[in-house]
């Protein structure tokens, strides 16, 4: 679809429906953040204070009572690392899938019937399967087993790579066979192609992948709940912590949250850039 | 572009792992005992000759307390206790999965009066009847109110851990409204008799309906704001509803399971109980009834929006009394509870039976139920098992009303309570039959079904996890 | 093809026998196969060799043969047929919604010249937040009493008081709205990148042979679409299929058990009541159906890939 010149009548039009969207999707997160500045009396009250007197306590009790830095470090550390493991793996598997075909459609298939199998079912497998493994000496030394963050980062890298995957290859074969051949042709070798040629161009498919393996990861409960008691445990888990016995503390939850999705928002940011069309396109030719 | 993608990841993640070295072993800060450096040291003691002990327990739960008397427990012992805090809602599983596996990861365990019968039969706890023996003064298990440390203790005829935390039922009201001449005159009027806290089911329903109005309307002589209601009530998917009802059906006289593991479920009186919750009480409770479970009720209760709690957890008290300073010209009142039958139980701690130091697990569970650490925990607000705590005239004055203003109310439910014992905490099938009751029940109430209905249901689903018409009970 | 002769003219490549494509593309997806086969295979045998025995984690772990005893039991019981209704119904609804509106909102990105980049990363904060939290959180806007929901409702003048999460015919929709908030940014993003990686080259053609937008939206955009479409919907409707999260967080299979889906009730019966053998026999079962009717859903998709992948 070509960026044509359109009515300004038309354009506001857009970005008045684009507004309201981002008004109805963006309201419960809003309604948050003030939420993690509202001082405890005024968050359960009817009818809703959209006044009040801002306050930093549930900030400090999220960091310092809670130790909820400990939990944001544990999950940078899974989610950046399994997601890298997540795209080269990916990358290279979904090229081959969209080129090459291995298998004829049966290996992609089986690898999308991972993905159909309910996790719980498998929650107790895993974790016999990381308890022996920590109890190794490999285990040890890669940080591998029962509340180590490797443990959750092969489970995660193996949760998204048929998502990943999958979603590659659709990316992959987007990408014109003609530009490959001539690459070919002026001397290049099969991985030098990939290298310089195709995965500039699938840099879209790449960077949306990137986000959604490092949300997935990010956002994960019930692995990181099974297989970490208490150094390993993730925000997910964390924010649980909030969960009292004298009740939800809102006020800190919301901080939490808060607090959790910031770097999320930066990944976005920082791979926002790869999300747009390869400049490289076209320069391989001449 | 692309290279300098990678030259982010690279960096991104070198700097994860600068950060995550460089951090000292990771603790959970507070909630575990820094190495007591600065307490004065009544035994000579290097951190690294510290046992390590772990204890799995309720999340943020007065984590000060906790700390602190953790703290004492480390001057004098040389142990290091860490504390792992767990919701509510998933500590049960999280606990049975590493007993499952045989894990060794905690050696205390925080167990639920319905989940102590499952533990001690599967020999995931280890009895303590021998370490009792062994050390009667430290333990005093004879302080501990004798009903609650029968129903949290005792299963054939051992005894599995010490009870710490009591959540026992009481009732909580709006005393304001019960001592307004106004509201006292139109009640006569209207029913018959004087107004004050309810004492049986029928004067909750009177007083639920009369309190019941709409915005507008008057309150003790006062146009309200917003609705108000004359009753709150957990009767949300959650394990509390079983809870409420708990305290009818044992007032008509019977039970979940019969003292032969017989499945009562559905005989008369758990329909009666199960029919006046959902008709004569529900429709007097805000519509997030079906929503909430106890922290609803107290938000509840501390907005102005209801008069009173059903049969309620004394814990809460402290919630409770914040009322007085939400909602201006409240005043909160306490009682034992309709019919003056409830639903009591506590949390006990159990020592593993996979834990690699068993002894030293046992001397902090016996600290931690301890007359010593149980009256700081009173001091700080928490609802403690010990008889000596709850009479303690330093926690009976009006000062300390806000904090403790309930345990002469505890006192009086376990005197009335004291030979009422439900027979599910007898079963090992307890904490999964209490599990399965909830969503059951919140079927009723939302009258996606009727009460029949659920309650055979509620009868086919005991039959399922029993394996048979029968669930094995062993007093 | 054979390439010795073109490797001959890179002298700083160094000579070697080249493999053949076909060993080069198992080269490719080796290491991700690892993974996965060792991974997704144990379990999923451990799994399989539980549901054929007796398994109560806490009556005593895992026991003698059952045979497909747990098979029978499981396919008799009318709840598992009820909640597999209910996650069929929730997902039907639901993928149809997602969808429409992702992509909508996808063309409508695409569309903006001005503050994509910004409008990408708001659009993506509901799936980037605490889903624990999040669904708590919707939980306390629908409340009826303290829901800010109720009250723009009320503030609006509205007669209209709904109990989203107590009322029986409400609940469902509930749940709907709720994911749909949470998982339309993940179909839009997906569909928009694959809006911009198509190639420019066949859309300025049709703009100087003067095709109008609607003709070039169903000869163009559409055809070349289609595969990310399709991947979008499969994943989605797989993901519905299992809905967990969602349910856990905001609803616990309430009002009643209308919003009771197969997972959520499964994770109940492995890790509630710890009838792990109960549990992986549900989960086979789920993933035998799924594995069917994709089958047929794609069997297009995958020939399509192949002839793609086989015209060299």
């Amino acid at each position: 679809m070509l960026q044509q010149k359109e009515s300004k009548a038309f354009v506001i039009l857009r970005y008045t429906i684009i507004a309201l969207i981002l008004v109805a999707i963006l309201f419960p997160i809003v309604w948050l953040i003030l939420t993690s500045f509202k001082p405890a009396e005024d968050i359960m009250v009817s009818p809703p204070h959209f006044f009040f007197k801002p306050t930093l306590d549930n900030y400090i009790y999220a960091l310092q009572k809670a130790n909820f830095l400990m939990f944001i470090k544990n999950t940078l550390l899974v989610a950046i690392i399994s997601t890298t493991f997540v795209v080269v793996l990916s990358s290279l598997a979904a090229y081959s899938f969209a080129r090459y075909n291995p298998g004829g459609g049966n290996v992609l298939f089986f690898i999308l019937t991972t993905k159909m199998f309910p996790a719980i079912a498998v929650v107790l497998p895993y974790f016999l399967i990381f308890k022996e493994i920590g109890n190794t000496g490999i285990g040890n030394f890669l940080q591998i087993g029962l509340d180590k963050p490797g443990a959750l980062i092969i489970s995660y890298t193996m949760f998204n790579l048929p998502f990943a995957i999958w979603l590659m290859v659709s990316f992959f074969q987007d990408i014109p066979r003609e530009l490959e051949d001539s690459a070919r042709l002026d001397g290049y070798n099969r991985l030098q192609v990939l290298r310089k040629v195709v995965l500039p161009l699938a840099m879209p498919g790449i960077a949306v992948t990137a986000i959604f393996c490092l949300i997935f990861a990010w956002n994960e409960f019930l692995f990181a709940y099974v297989l970490t008691r208490d150094a390993a445990r993730t925000i997910t888990v964390g924010v649980e912590s909030f969960f009292t016995l004298r009740g939800i503390l809102w006020g800190p939850v919301a901080a939490a949250a808060t607090i959790s999705v910031v770097p999320m928002l930066i990944f976005v940011l920082i791979l926002q850039r790869y999300m747009v069309r390869g400049l490289t396109f076209g320069a391989v030719r001449g | 572009m692309k290279g300098n993608f990678w030259k982010l990841m690279c960096f991104l993640i070198v700097t994860v792992m600068v950060i995550s070295g460089c951090g000292t072993k990771a603790t959970t800060a507070p909630e575990t005992a820094a190495p007591a450096t600065t307490a004065p040291e009544t035994t000579t003691c290097n951190d690294a000759d510290r046992v390590p002990i772990t204890w799995s327990t309720i999340a943020g739960f007065y984590t000060d307390a906790m700390t602190s008397i953790v703290k004492d427990f480390e001057a004098e012992n040389c142990v290091k206790v860490t504390i792992v805090g767990i919701d509510n809602a998933q500590l049960y599983d999280k606990q049975i999965i590493e007993a499952v596996g045989e894990t060794g990861a905690y050696d205390v365990y925080n167990i639920e009066t319905a989940e102590k019968a499952g533990f001690a039969e599967n020999g995931y706890i280890l009895p303590m009847d021998d370490y009792i023996a062994a050390n009667p003064d430290k333990v005093a298990y004879d302080d501990i109110a004798p009903v609650l440390a029968d129903i949290t203790t005792k299963y054939k005829g051992h005894i599995w851990g010490l009870p710490y935390y009591t959540y026992t039922q009481g009732q909580f009201f709006r005393q304001d409204l019960f001592d307004d001449p106004t509201e006292q005159a139109a009640f006569k009027a209207k029913y018959g008799y004087d107004l004050k806290p309810p004492e049986t089911w029928q004067q909750v329903t009177d007083i639920a309906e009369f309190f019941t109005r709409k915005a507008g309307e008057n309150l003790k002589g006062v146009p309200l704001t917003k609705d108000f209601y004359g009753i709150g009530l957990m009767a949300g998917p959650y394990q509390e509803i079983q809870d409420e009802l708990s305290g009818m059906i044992l007032y008509k006289g019977t039970d979940w399971l019969g003292s032969d593991g017989s499945i009562l479920v559905k005989d008369e009186g758990n329909l009666w109980a199960l029919k006046w919750y959902v008709e004569k009480l529900l429709p007097f409770a805000p519509p997030a009834a079906l929503t909430v479970t106890y922290d609803g009720v107290m938000n509840q209760m501390q907005d102005c929006q209801i008069a009173m709690t059903a049969n309620f957890f004394l814990d809460q008290w402290p919630n409770a009394a914040n009322t007085d300073n939400t909602c201006p010209g409240a005043k909160m009142g306490i009682g034992v509870g309709i019919e003056k039958t409830t639903y009591i139980g506590a949390f006990l701690m159990g020592v593993s039976s996979s834990s690699k130091h068993p002894k030293e697990a046992m001397d902090f569970v016996a600290y931690m139920a301890g007359k010593a650490a149980q009256t700081k925990f009173a001091s700080m607000g928490g609802s403690t098992t010990r008889v000596s705590v709850l009479t303690d005239p330093q926690f009976n004055t009006a000062e300390s009303w806000w904090k403790t203003g309930h345990f002469a109310y505890l006192l009086k439910v376990f005197e009335n309570m004291k030979d009422a014992k439900s027979n599910l905490f007898y079963s090992p099938y307890g904490a999964k039959l209490y599990n399965a009751m909830g969503l059951i029940y919140h079927q009723a109430a939302v009258g996606e079904k009727t009460p029949e209905v659920v309650l055979k249901e509620l009868y086919d689903t005991f039959v399922n996890i029993c394996g048979g018409d029968v669930c094995t009970v062993n007093k | 093809m054979e390439s010795a002769v073109i490797e001959n003219t890179k002298p700083a490549m160094k000579k070697r026998k080249t493999i053949s494509d076909g060993k080069y593309a198992i080269l490719l997806i080796a290491p991700a196969m690892v993974i996965i086969l060792f991974f997704a295979l144990v379990p999923l045998f451990y799994a399989t060799s539980v549901s054929f025995r007796h398994a109560d984690l806490t009556m005593g772990g895992l026991q003698g043969w059952v045979g497909l005893d747990n098979y029978r039991t499981v396919l008799h019981e009318t709840k598992f047929w009820s909640t597999v209704k209910t996650t069929l119904e929730f997902t039907f609804f639901a993928i149809i919604v997602e969808m429409t509106l992702g992509i909508f909102i996808a063309f409508l990105i695409y569309g903006a010249t001005w503050g994509k980049g910004w409008i990408r990363s708001l659009v993506i904060l509901p799936l980037a937040m605490a889903p624990a939290v999040t669904g708590l959180f919707w939980r306390y806007l629908y409340d009826t009493q303290f829901g800010v929901f109720n009250y723009f409702i009320s503030a609006l003048g509205l007669p209209w008081h709904p109990n989203w999460l107590g009322d029986i015919k409400l609940g469902m929709i509930s749940l709907i709205i709720f994911d749909t908030w949470l998982w339309v940014p993940f179909v839009a993003l997906i569909v928009l990148a694959g809006l911009q990686s198509l190639p420019k080259e066949p859309f300025e053609a049709a703009e100087l042979d003067g095709a109008s937008t609607f003709q070039v939206l169903r000869t163009l955009t559409a055809p070349m679409l289609a595969p990310v479409l399709t991947l979008v919907f499969i994943l989605r409707t797989i993901d519905l299929l299992r809905l967990y999260d969602s349910v856990a967080t905001l609803t616990r299979s309430g009002p009643g058990d209308t919003t009771e889906t197969m997972t959520y009730y499964l994770y109940r019966q492995g890790l509630v009541f710890f009838r792990m053998d109960y549990a992986s026999t549900m989960a086979l079962l789920f993933m035998f159906a799924v594995i069917v009717a994709s089958g047929f859903a794609l069997r297009p998709l995958l020939s399509r890939l192949a002839k793609r992948a086989g015209a060299r």
